[in-house]
């Protein structure tokens, strides 16, 4: 980083919770014109009244490695989906998907945006995109690890950052 | 007024649907865009179209947005044409490897319709 000290020593500032909430608050307001509210951990009922779930994944690469994950039931990544596009989506169907690869994308680049010495020596993979149900997503041993839940119009977001390594 | 042809590079289709919308209401109504969803993709449209502006992103399967900027000098497939970066890559090191490939812009997602206009508006040269 830039004033000598590594990511690891920065690792504080880096997991800083808020800096999670302000990535969601800009991608949300700058692409879909909708505000959010982060809700919290005991009113979480993510994705548990429906069967199918969404899940983006961009992976980090480089100083940090790990993953920024997005996941949601089909009605909030259908409702996220409308806003972005400006079209009335009805289905889990590809531009559903395409746009939460996209929505994750983004976030994953405003997280790591916040701080100057990640942005540079950080990459970021192309999304990819999960529907289905019944199925988990495991990182063994995380450096660290960030998630909250977020909710627009009655349904709810949760996006996490994983780091399972810092140099 | 001449239609302005545009060349929209960017795996999703949802972002190119976006970044069209932004030009539009940049007050760019009357546009012709042409879409590719890789650099590979887009060199192809540029073999077949002559645009005026392209927008591109950089993180891309096949070939990526650094990799179609090198081709297009290379191949000298639009030359004076703007190139114009759209990606969620934002470090000064990006900004400056895009540039040295010969981007005139670049614009981070997210991104507002402003800046879409601020950035590329002044890069047309058009009738």
């Amino acid at each position: 980083m830039g004033n000598g000290q590594s990511l690891r020593e920065l690792v504080h500032v880096i997991a800083d919770p808020e800096h999670l909430d302000a990535s969601v608050e800009e991608v949300l307001r700058l692409m879909l014109g909708i505000q959010s509210q982060r809700i919290a951990n005991e009113h979480r009922g993510c994705c548990r009244a429906e069967q199918e779930t969404v899940t983006a994944v961009v992976g980090f690469g480089g100083l940090l490695s790990g993953a920024c994950v997005f996941r949601s039931g089909s009605q909030a990544a259908i409702k996220l989906a409308s806003h972005m596009t400006g079209m009335h989506l009805a289905a889990l169907d590809d531009t559903v998907k395409d746009g939460i690869g996209e929505l994750c994308n983004m976030l994953a680049g405003a997280w790591k945006g916040k701080f100057p010495g990640l942005s540079a020596s950080c990459g970021l993979s192309v999304p990819a995109v999960i529907t289905g149900c019944d199925y988990n997503l495991h990182v063994q041993a995380p450096e660290f690890r960030l998630e909250h839940t977020y909710s627009i119009d009655e349904t709810q977001f949760t996006v996490s950052i994983v780091c399972d390594n810092l140099q | 007024m001449t239609e302005v042809q545009v060349l929209i590079v960017d795996d999703s289709s949802v972002m190119r649907k976006i970044i069209e919308r932004a030009l539009r209401q940049s007050g760019l109504d009357a546009i012709v865009v042409h879409e590719a969803s890789s650099g590979l993709d887009g060199l192809e449209v540029l073999r077949q179209h002559s645009v005026h502006v392209i927008l591109s992103d950089i993180n891309m399967p096949s070939m990526d947005g650094l990799e179609f900027l090198r081709q297009i000098q290379s191949q000298r497939l639009a030359p004076g044409v703007p190139v114009v970066m759209i990606t969620t890559e934002s470090s000064e090191e990006h900004v400056r490897q895009a540039i040295q490939c010969g981007a005139r812009g670049y614009i981070r997602k997210p991104f507002t319709a402003e800046q879409v206009k601020e950035r590329v508006l002044p890069l047309l040269n058009i009738d």
